[in-house]
């Protein structure tokens, strides 16, 4: 076997190796510890890219941990729709770390910004595997370690707020990690198997003999993935822990972590459970209903915010149900929709969450109202959070608008038009949120002149990168929905 | 009459169950945080109890195989991925007592109550 055959293994491997030489080179080496991350990055997202046209040539990569064939061993799977979640994963990675560079600093204290790097990479890394990986279990133990990092970016800053709101979410993680195993012994119970493929082929058989374990393991999973990935009455922690986090690390979690987790769902649903039994019970229509209720009380607490944090963190759990809604429609243009939301919203909060931080960075504001007349001091930022704003309303010409196209379609397609008429709602809710902030930022005179210090030419350069994105992926669109056409062909 | 004689077939899956339940309502109701992480350990050792009552089979010995020996064992697997999650428990468990005593210096007190009180008072 030559090196490209471990490519799978690799992409998760080098980032918990550069994890623990992170904070032994921050101490002897100071200047490269920040390049040992961004060299791992680039890394990875070579593999991932490699891995991409390898796929799409020769199909589907199964990758035996070991040499331990499955049921057994753990099993990666590398298929064109997994390689692009990783590669969405990984670049939206690279970019906030090379935005975080610069924020840090003013954010952290000294001493531990090394420790930062490594949890940086701890997270990444278990992000990449949770996508990956092809068992339950394997997928439990990643998530657990997902969770802590993710609670550990939050911590580190270590003033109040952050400590609580990183306790409650460890506390609500944990349950629903708690909920995930008891749902994985169900079906180990059931089925004897802990590997995707193996459990999907003996589930159809099992159910006629267990169906209470097969139900409760699939309720017991809505649970844990929703608290994970704040589906609506389950977000509870969402808003705390985004809005009090170092602006790079809530621009991570809103942007990538929580998304992770909404696929790891759609893989339950689409590669564990076989496709009879979602037929017999109406998951799809829990998870639908939830992301309906989610989109518009997203948008109506956002509304009610006054911490621009605060109001981003809100606005996540939003747009994080317009993905569940993709997951929820059971039809491939909802789970395009869905997918390409995952792509928007990943640039476009990462992007709505690096102009807050260099708001703060520049003039210390955390409160929308004050931010009248800052678009004269602040133009490009100002400028990154228009086009933001427009994306997560769905305007013509930003990205938002091609996921709720897709979205709309198939609700029309499938019969549904209630939820037209959610997406159309919850999309005039966000515009009443971002827009009076951009149209006060812009339009009106500051009361009082706005103290501010020159912003870093390179925080300046990813804002920019991300207004790039977000047009770019309103226009051009056809590259991404055609590999997730090709991808989704696979699973239906 | 059936229902009942499967749960006592299978009173070792209810104690886990009831353990979980009850690691889960303390876990979400108490407002003492040391209680809390208390409950999150109590919740997964629960389900690593029931995993590993998964892989015991009546009158099974441990999974000792030697030559010209065919006995029935207990599933070594569940054992061994309990092992796992155990060490992933030790660990969200540390990381949550340290946490309660950064936040107790900053407030004092571990009731999460009084840490709500004292924050809306400000």
């Amino acid at each position: 076997m030559g090196l490209t055959d471990h490519f799978p293994v690799l992409i998760i491997v080098i980032f918990f190796i550069a994890a623990f030489l992170s904070p032994l080179v921050y101490r002897l080496a100071r200047k490269f510890s920040a390049a040992l991350i961004l060299a791992v990055l680039t890394a990875a997202l070579g593999m991932a890219i490699f891995l991409l046209l390898e796929v799409q040539q020769a199909g589907t990569v199964l990758y035996h941990l070991g040499g331990w064939p499955p049921p057994w061993g753990i099993e990666l799977k590398a298929d064109p729709l997994r390689l692009y979640i990783l590669l969405v994963v990984l670049s939206v990675s690279l970019w906030i770390f090379i935005y975080a560079l610069r924020d840090l600093h003013h954010e952290l204290k000294k001493r531990v910004i090394g420790w930062y790097y490594t949890l940086y990479a701890v997270l990444v890394g278990s992000m990449s595997g949770i996508v990956l990986t092809n068992d339950l279990f394997n997928l439990f133990v990643l998530m657990e370690i997902c969770a802590i990092s993710a609670c550990a970016i939050i911590s580190i800053k270590e003033d109040r707020e952050c400590l609580e709101a990183s306790f409650k979410y460890l506390i609500l993680s944990a349950m629903g990690t708690g909920c995930f195993l008891l749902g994985v012994v169900m079906l180990y119970m059931a089925t004897g198997y802990l590997n995707y493929g193996f459990l999907q082929v003996e589930l159809a058989e099992a159910f006629n003999y267990y169906p209470r374990n097969i139900f409760t393991a699939a309720a017991l999973f809505i649970v844990a993935f929703g608290t994970k990935a704040a589906l609506f009455p389950l977000h509870v922690w969402l808003p705390d822990a985004h809005a009090s986090a170092p602006s790079p690390s809530s621009a991570m979690l809103s942007g990538v972590v929580i998304k992770i987790y909404a696929f790891a769902l759609f893989l339950m649903f689409y590669e564990v459970f076989p496709r009879e039994l979602l037929a017999t019970i109406p998951l799809n229509e829990i998870i639908l209903w939830l992301a309906g209720l989610g989109t518009l009380f997203g948008s109506i607490y956002a509304m009610l915010q006054t911490d621009l944090k605060k109001m981003l963190a809100f606005s996540s759990i939003g747009q994080i149900a317009y993905i569940f809604m993709g997951i929820g429609f059971n039809h491939d243009l909802a789970l395009i929709g869905g997918f390409y939301h995952i792509m928007v919203h990943a640039v476009t909060k990462g992007m709505l969450f690096m102009v807050a931080g260099v708001i703060i960075y520049s003039t210390g504001i955390r409160e929308i109202k004050d931010l009248v007349g800052i678009g004269r001091s602040l133009p490009i930022t100002m400028v990154a959070f228009a086009i933001g704003g427009a994306s997560m309303v769905g305007l013509p010409g930003t990205g938002g608008l091609i996921s709720k196209w897709f979205l709309a379609l198939s609700a029309l397609e499938i019969g549904r038009p209630v939820f037209v008429l959610i997406i159309l709602a919850s999309s005039l809710l966000n515009a009443v949120y971002y827009m009076p902030i951009v149209i006060n930022a812009f339009m009106q005179q500051e009361e009082t002149k706005i103290e501010f210090k020159p912003v870093p030419r390179v925080m300046l350069g990813c804002m920019v990168a991300g207004i790039v994105v977000v047009v770019v992926s309103g226009f051009y669109t056809t590259p991404v929905v055609n590999l997730l056409e090709q991808s989704l062909a696979l699973i239906f | 009459m059936e229902i009942l004689a499967g749960i006592i077939d299978n009173y070792y899956y209810m104690v886990a169950i009831i353990l979980f339940v009850i690691g889960m309502y303390t876990m979400l109701t108490h407002s003492n945080m040391i209680k809390k992480v208390i409950a999150m350990n109590i919740m997964d050792a629960s389900v690593f109890l029931m995993f590993v009552a998964v892989g015991y089979a009546h009158g099974s010995q441990a999974p000792i195989i030697t030559e010209g020996n065919d006995v029935l064992y207990a599933n070594p697997l569940p054992g061994a991925l309990i092992l796992t999650g155990i060490v992933v428990a030790v660990s969200v468990t540390a990381y949550a007592l340290s946490l309660i005593v950064k936040i107790y210096r900053h407030y004092e007190t571990c009731d999460y109550d009084e840490i709500c009180e004292i924050r809306s008072l400000e």
